[in-house]
């Protein structure tokens, strides 16, 4: 059953069209994670899906409703937007306290409810400073924080990591391992750090300008994307290197082939990787190697060229924390 | 850990529990059955004290509190009457007292909307600027909701401030005049404070349709101009240039909060004093419909900004 169904919606803002006829599905239950360059209309969606906005075509229905109608929708989602902020003369306890009044807590749980967020989001020993005194990292948390009181159907999450130290990006991934697998609550977050979203999300959604790009299970989205591993090595020398990178550009299962100084790097099918690296390691000294399995990051580019291909500006961020975030490496040193 | 662990544990340490926390409230029952169990028991009064828009109101009025200007409006209004009074009425006799009515009306509509557009510019686009409205609309409350919970808990702070700042003067009041002249003295007062809420209205509204603060403070400043100063040459210029009659200076006090509170405050004594107020004998204006003209001043302002704020790009 799906609780979110958004079709063919577009949203404009003067002569920025930020959404053009985008449509998705997601099944109760979901973990979704969005995706997509700067500008691609990440957060105005989330806007449509909170009920903030209204489209300017198309229908968004959110657990059965318009969330632009009255306020059944937002009983039930949470929104936490990319840039929430708080009264800064007020604590992280007494914030809490007026979501969950809001969210009709009763009065007699209020406080041990709150407790328990505050203790979830890790900001307990921080309870009762005024949030004018907390960094951008425990603001994030107590975002988190509201997120989470009272009792969600839908969470909606714009960058919620964004940033946050270690310590609170391993809280939300909790968080968020904990609802997808013991409750039905559907989750929605957008993020540039594609490895959470392979960690954490079921499906995943690609979005650029304005459309939906590419969407469907985590697991599909990779396969598709590439099915080849990137293969790097280190040697000992830069002349080791240039005879290795020359060795594998023969080989008919090696597709591309780049050296650098010491370092080479080919792309190859997962099964003849580590022959090939066998191989390598019998005639030449190996410092360090790498193999790296096809992750989102093949699926963004693959997406975004796909859509048009002008990422080059805009598609820098994006691109660049995909590459430094997408990754499900194995390496270490050779035998 | 399990349900009971999770759901016993008050004071549970950081990771583990925090992951457990949201799936065990959903397990154990939900806030929205409990809440339709439990109501039959509620009394009235704790059901209006949650209420949406008293929870906004009494969120504001803290901020307000905090941020300290509640205590500088109490100080202003304070040294303000404090002076007038002391300045005015130490020579007894109901002259001076009048004088004091005259005084407090000719100065605070300088200082009444001053204080009140100061009070009010940053309330809907100050909570933007800092990205709390879009979390507040985000909750289950109506936009125009926001905008009324947040007037009505600035408005209690300011109408708080003022009246603790008229205090000083009619201690002083008392002292000179005598106990029977405090009921002119509250009349001004109340009227000054009703004024205040009028402009803070007002300035909600400018705040709700402006894009950033410093828009706000900008149109701020301009209708202050034009309440304390500009409205009343414009209207003495068109009453005598084009002999326009009696209606037309009733609509002009009435359209007019600073003028409303003038014509409330002189309608204290005897005295007929400054700009505006030389033709107000022709405009047959009553004190009650001067007041239900300033009470309109509160409601409609407020309510176009809870119906404008449905257009705000967020």
């Amino acid at each position: 059953m799906n609780v979110i169904d958004v079709d063919d919606v577009s949203k404009a803002y003067g002569d920025v069209q930020a959404l053009d006829g985008l449509s998705l599905s997601v099944e109760q239950g979901a973990t979704l994670g969005v995706f997509g360059t700067n500008g691609a209309g990440k957060t105005t969606l989330f806007k449509l899906l909170a009920g903030l906005n209204r489209p300017d075509e198309g229908s968004v229905s959110v657990a059965g409703a318009d969330p632009t109608d009255g306020t059944t929708v937002r009983e039930r989602v949470r929104y936490l937007p990319e840039h929430a902020g708080f009264p800064p003369s007020l604590t992280g306890r007494e914030i809490l306290s007026f979501h969950a009044r809001m969210r009709s807590v009763p009065r007699e749980d209020r406080n041990h409810h709150v407790e328990r967020i505050l203790h979830t989001v890790g900001l307990a020993d921080a309870a009762d400073r005024r949030v004018g005194g907390y960094s951008n990292g425990m603001n994030r948390r107590l975002g988190l924080g509201t997120a989470l009181v009272g009792e969600p159907a839908v969470l909606i999450l714009d960058e919620p990591t964004a940033g946050l130290d270690p310590d609170g990006i391993r809280a939300f991934h909790e968080v968020v391992e904990s609802l997808a697998s013991e409750t039905d609550v559907t989750i929605v977050f957008s993020s540039h750090a594609l490895g959470e979203i392979q960690r954490l999300c079921s499906e995943a959604v690609i979005i650029a300008d304005g459309q939906v790009a590419t969407a469907g299970p985590v697991e599909e989205l990779r396969r598709a994307a590439a099915d080849e591993v990137t293969v790097s090595l280190s040697l000992a020398s830069a002349a080791a290197a240039s005879d290795v990178a020359a060795d594998l550009g023969n080989h008919e299962g090696v597709s591309t082939v780049s050296r650098s100084g010491k370092d080479v790097t080919a792309e190859t099918t997962p099964a003849e990787a580590y022959d090939h690296l066998t191989t390598i390691g019998e005639g030449y000294d190996i410092d360090r190697f790498e193999v790296r399995e096809p992750g989102l990051e093949a699926a963004f580019h693959e997406a975004v060229r796909a859509d048009g291909g002008d990422g080059s500006d805009s598609d820098g961020t994006a691109a660049t924390a995909a590459a430094e975030a997408a990754t499900e490496d194995s390496g270490g040193e050779p035998a | 850990m399990s349900e009971d662990d999770s759901s016993t544990d008050p004071a549970p340490d950081g990771g583990v529990v925090a992951a457990d926390a949201p799936a065990t409230r959903l397990h154990d029952g939900g806030t929205e059955r409990s809440t339709a169990t439990d109501a039959a028991d509620e009394s009235t009064l704790a059901r209006l004290a949650d209420s949406s828009l008293l929870t906004i109101a009494r969120r504001e009025y803290r901020l307000a509190v905090r941020s300290r200007w509640a205590l500088g409006v109490a100080l202003l209004f304070g040294l303000f009457t404090t002076a007038v009074v002391q300045f005015g009425a130490s020579s007894v006799g109901p002259g001076r007292f009048d004088a004091v009515i005259a005084t407090i009306a000719e100065l605070g509509v300088y200082l009444v909307p001053l204080t009140a557009l100061a009070v009010g510019y940053d309330a809907i686009v100050g909570a933007d600027e800092r990205g709390s409205l879009e979390l507040m609309l985000a909750l289950p409350v109506t936009k125009g909701r926001v905008v009324v919970g947040t007037a009505i808990g600035r408005a209690a702070v300011l109408s708080g401030a003022m009246l603790l700042g008229f205090v000083p003067g009619a201690l002083l009041t008392v002292r000179y005049i005598g106990l029977a002249s405090v009921g002119q003295y509250a009349a001004v007062a109340l009227a000054a404070v009703l004024t205040a809420c009028a402009m803070l209205g007002v300035a909600v509204l400018v705040s709700t349709v402006s894009r950033t603060k410093t828009h706000a403070l900008g149109a701020a400043l301009a209708i202050w101009l034009w309440v304390a100063l500009l409205h009343d040459l414009v209207a003495l210029g068109a009453v005598a240039g084009f002999d326009l009659g009696s209606g037309a200076i009733a609509a002009a006090i009435l359209l007019n909060p600073v003028d409303c509170f003038r014509v409330l405050a002189l309608s204290q004594v005897d005295v007929v004093a400054g700009g505006f107020g030389s033709v107000l004998a022709q405009a047959g204006l009553t004190t009650p419909m001067v007041a239900a003209g300033l009470v309109a001043w509160v409601v409609v302002p407020v309510g176009v900004a809870a119906k404008l704020i449905q257009r705000r790009r967020l």
